[in-house]
């Protein structure tokens, strides 16, 4: 008999520590995709514990010991509407005043981005948002009448929940609660049900 | 050693370096989209549906919502223009070329993103608050000393990071060609 364990010992390891790698490999990719669906204290979950449902709320003061999320700039009066548009579409309404600057973002469960736009997006001072899923979206277009252009922005919502930021800026801070006013005007509400 | 013991081994031993490796590279904030000019780091594509995997882990651990491409940009400076990771002892003068923006701002935050407590309740300036010279020039000095001008507070022996926003920036959507000379420079002035 050939001596066999010196020939077969260090390949039999190198296997072994391939596999090991294989798994590590297999384990770590898998926890960077599962990351957004598992991460407890998301922005999501962090919205959600200080702002109801489709209500537009103004989120606490920038301030040390205070954020709400990390890395918000304290010059920015934030609100935020947590939607969720299982009892149909969420409508998002807006007066600004010209020149101030007011950034809106929106936002699915899992913090995906999915539409974001500054106050220059909106047209003489009205801004109008329907967040809709895509059946909704279909009802809605199916109403339209052929005459009238729709006066609203219609965005699909990737999912049923999710959020919409807005964050004014307060140019000194002597300029806060104004910034703060221009976010507390911002009605958040479920779609009035149309006629008929 | 039985088959099933290593097996069980190079299963266990697998799983925990996955995680490791995982836990390492989202906590330190490595991501392959970063863009890099002089001693600021900005993210342009995080948050969005375009960001990479490690993007998207990161925010959805530290719970951060970033900027969308259409509101504007972030910038984080660790480090100053000279590459020496910024120290609670020294003088930082921030000044330079601000790339076309309507509005930018400046904040001392912590490396998580916190505010850090300073008496004078000043974390930040924006571009319509910060004292500029007869040219439009700006310069804020980042100091735990009260300094003339526009003075920007660290408390004492805290560890800090500076972060640079751009609202409403001409340049969101090709902030990948940005060069460290359009962005102002981090200088160390004196260091006590």
């Amino acid at each position: 008999m050939t001596p066999r364990r010196p020939i077969g010992f260090v390949p039999s390891l190198l296997l072994w520590a391939l596999a090991l790698l294989c798994i590590a490999g297999i384990v770590h990719i898998a926890s960077i995709l599962m990351m957004p669906r598992v991460a407890s204290r998301d922005a999501f979950a962090r919205i959600s514990a200080v702002a109801p449902v489709n209500q537009m709320t103004l989120l606490p003061a920038t301030l040390p010991g205070a954020e709400v999320t990390p890395f918000e700039d304290p010059a920015m009066a934030l609100g935020a509407c947590r939607f969720d548009l299982t009892r149909g579409p969420v409508r998002i309404r807006a007066s600004l005043p010209p020149e101030a600057l007011l950034l809106m973002s929106f936002h699915g469960r899992y913090g995906q981005l999915f539409y974001a736009m500054t106050d220059r997006g909106a047209s003489r001072g009205r801004l109008e948002v329907v967040l809709a899923t895509r059946d909704q979206l279909d009802d809605i277009e199916s109403r339209d009448s052929d005459e009238e252009l729709p006066q609203e922005l219609r965005l699909q919502a990737p999912t049923l929940q999710g959020f919409f930021v807005a964050r004014a800026l307060a140019e000194r801070p002597s300029l806060m609660a104004e910034a703060q006013a221009r976010i507390t005007s911002i009605v958040c509400e479920l779609a009035p049900k149309p006629a008929g | 050693m039985g088959i099933f013991v290593k097996t069980l081994a190079v299963a266990l031993g697998g799983a925990a370096l996955g995680l490791f490796a995982t836990s390492l590279s989202v906590e330190r904030g490595f991501m392959f989209d970063a863009v890099q000019a002089g001693p600021w780091t900005g993210w342009p594509k995080a948050g969005t549906s375009e960001a990479d995997p490690y993007a998207k882990a990161m925010t959805a651990r530290t719970g951060e919502m970033p900027l969308g491409p259409a509101e504007g940009l972030t910038f984080v400076a660790r480090e100053d223009s000279a590459g020496r990771r910024l120290a609670a002892a020294c003088d930082y003068v921030v000044s330079g070329p601000m790339p076309t923006a309507r509005y930018w701002t400046l904040t001392v935050m912590s490396p998580t993103g916190r505010l850090i407590d300073h008496p004078t309740q000043r974390y930040g300036f924006t571009s319509a608050e910060v004292l500029r010279a007869a040219d439009g020039d700006y310069a804020v000095t980042v100091s735990r000393h009260a300094r003339p001008g526009n003075w920007l507070p660290v408390a004492e022996d805290a560890t800090y990071v500076l972060v640079l926003r751009l609202y409403d920036s001409a340049n969101s959507a090709n902030a990948s060609t940005l060069r460290a000379d359009e962005l102002p420079s981090v200088v160390a002035e004196r260091c006590a």
